[in-house]
């Protein structure tokens, strides 16, 4: 049977691609040793699979067609389409588990929830930038699940909860011996193409690190829920962490940094949970 | 105000690697005249008239669209900041 072997999540922001060579000293030194730190973490922990939650940050979707949720069951994705991308990320296409990719969509569907699915996505830079930065290889195969947080109505942070619990099940439903993880990346505050852009909203990164460390299911849900309709729209991407934090049974929150980041349009966060038994 | 469909294609579109060259200012109408936007949003966006379009606009196409307009995030950030959003909310 497969098996949940860790969870991470992480910020990711066009900017850490598109000034890469030319940002602070500062910020370069503290995205790679936090970076490494937690591509140390996974590559110890040798997955088959990363399981990766982000938003599509209009890639894949228009508003003609925005699934909450989209599995991709391909055996190929395509890599990043944004020109930002192309001279850092070393990879055009990266390698699906159609397999385990499928079975999460009929599991989910079983479960009651009523996710789509995709044969043919391209993982942009919400993805990719933390894959490019933990520097994995060999890189393990990707299932990568698009959730709709650019353009409301979101799902809400209830039902990523039980997003994420469900996704725990399925996976050790999963019959193949499979070392799996998960990811989730984004936020954490940030303001994008708003009156507010390049706020950094410190105060609410650190009550939501609060929330991960101890919050039940239900304070975190209501909390959250509150708090991110007075921040910028970039904190909507916390629902990628909420899934990583569900799946590993909502507890075992571990911070590996965090440091607001202006010049990057984020808060950013690094965080594994250790996975409940 | 709701997020205006054919706007948001229009610079959805504009994404493309041809982006930039259909959003210069000689191609600008010929490109628009493939999406029936309003003749105010036509207007505006001949005109760099971001504060109309702010509303009905995608903040994460925003941003995008104002790069292709050829500001960088200082100038974006101060476009965007003298835009009356009295009514607005945040979008977390």
């Amino acid at each position: 049977m497969a098996k949940l072997v860790g969870s991470f999540a992480a910020g990711h922001a066009p900017n850490v691609a598109r000034l890469w060579d030319t940002m602070s000293g500062e910020s370069r030194e503290w995205l790679t040793s936090h970076y490494d730190e937690m591509g140390r973490r996974l590559k110890a922990l040798e997955p088959d699979v990363l399981i990766i939650h982000s938003t599509d940050h209009w890639v894949n979707f228009f508003l003609d067609n925005m699934p909450a949720f989209c599995v991709g069951i391909g055996a190929e994705h395509g890599g990043p389409p944004e020109p930002f991308m192309k001279p850092v990320f070393p990879h055009d296409a990266l390698a699906g588990h159609a397999d385990l990719g499928r079975h999460i969509v009929e599991y989910a569907l079983e479960a009651d929830f009523d996710p789509s699915y995709s044969m043919q996505l391209k993982l942009d830079h919400g993805m990719c930038v933390p894959v490019w930065r933990m520097e994995l290889d060999p890189m393990p195969a990707i299932v990568p699940v698009f959730m709709n947080l650019v353009e409301k109505p979101f799902p809400t942070p209830k039902r990523c909860l039980a997003w994420g619990h469900m996704l725990r099940d399925a996976i050790e439903a999963y019959p193949e011996d499979l070392r799996v993880a998960v990811l989730g990346t984004g936020g954490l505050s940030h303001s994008i193409g708003e009156t507010t852009m390049g706020w950094v909203d410190e105060p609410f990164d650190h009550a939501c690190i609060e929330l991960f460390k101890s919050a039940s299911d239900e304070k975190f849900a209501a909390d959250l829920t509150e708090m991110l309709e007075k921040t910028g729209n970039g904190g909507a991407e916390l629902r990628a962490w909420i899934v990583a934090h569900a799946v590993a049974g909502s507890q075992g929150f571990d911070l590996i940094g965090y440091a607001p980041m202006p010049d990057m349009l984020i808060g950013c966060g690094v965080a594994e949970w250790t996975v409940a038994a | 105000m709701a997020t205006d469909y054919w706007l948001n294609k229009l610079m959805f579109d504009l994404q493309g690697p041809d982006g930039k060259s259909r959003w210069a200012p000689e191609n600008r109408e010929a490109t628009m005249a493939n999406y029936p936007v309003s003749p105010e949003i036509r207007q505006a966006l001949l005109d760099d008239d971001f504060a109309y379009l702010y509303p009905v606009t995608n903040a994460y196409l925003m941003r995008f669209f104002l790069l292709i307009c050829g500001h960088d995030d200082d100038k974006s950030i101060e476009i965007l900041s003298a835009i009356d959003v009295s009514e607005e909310t945040a979008h977390g």
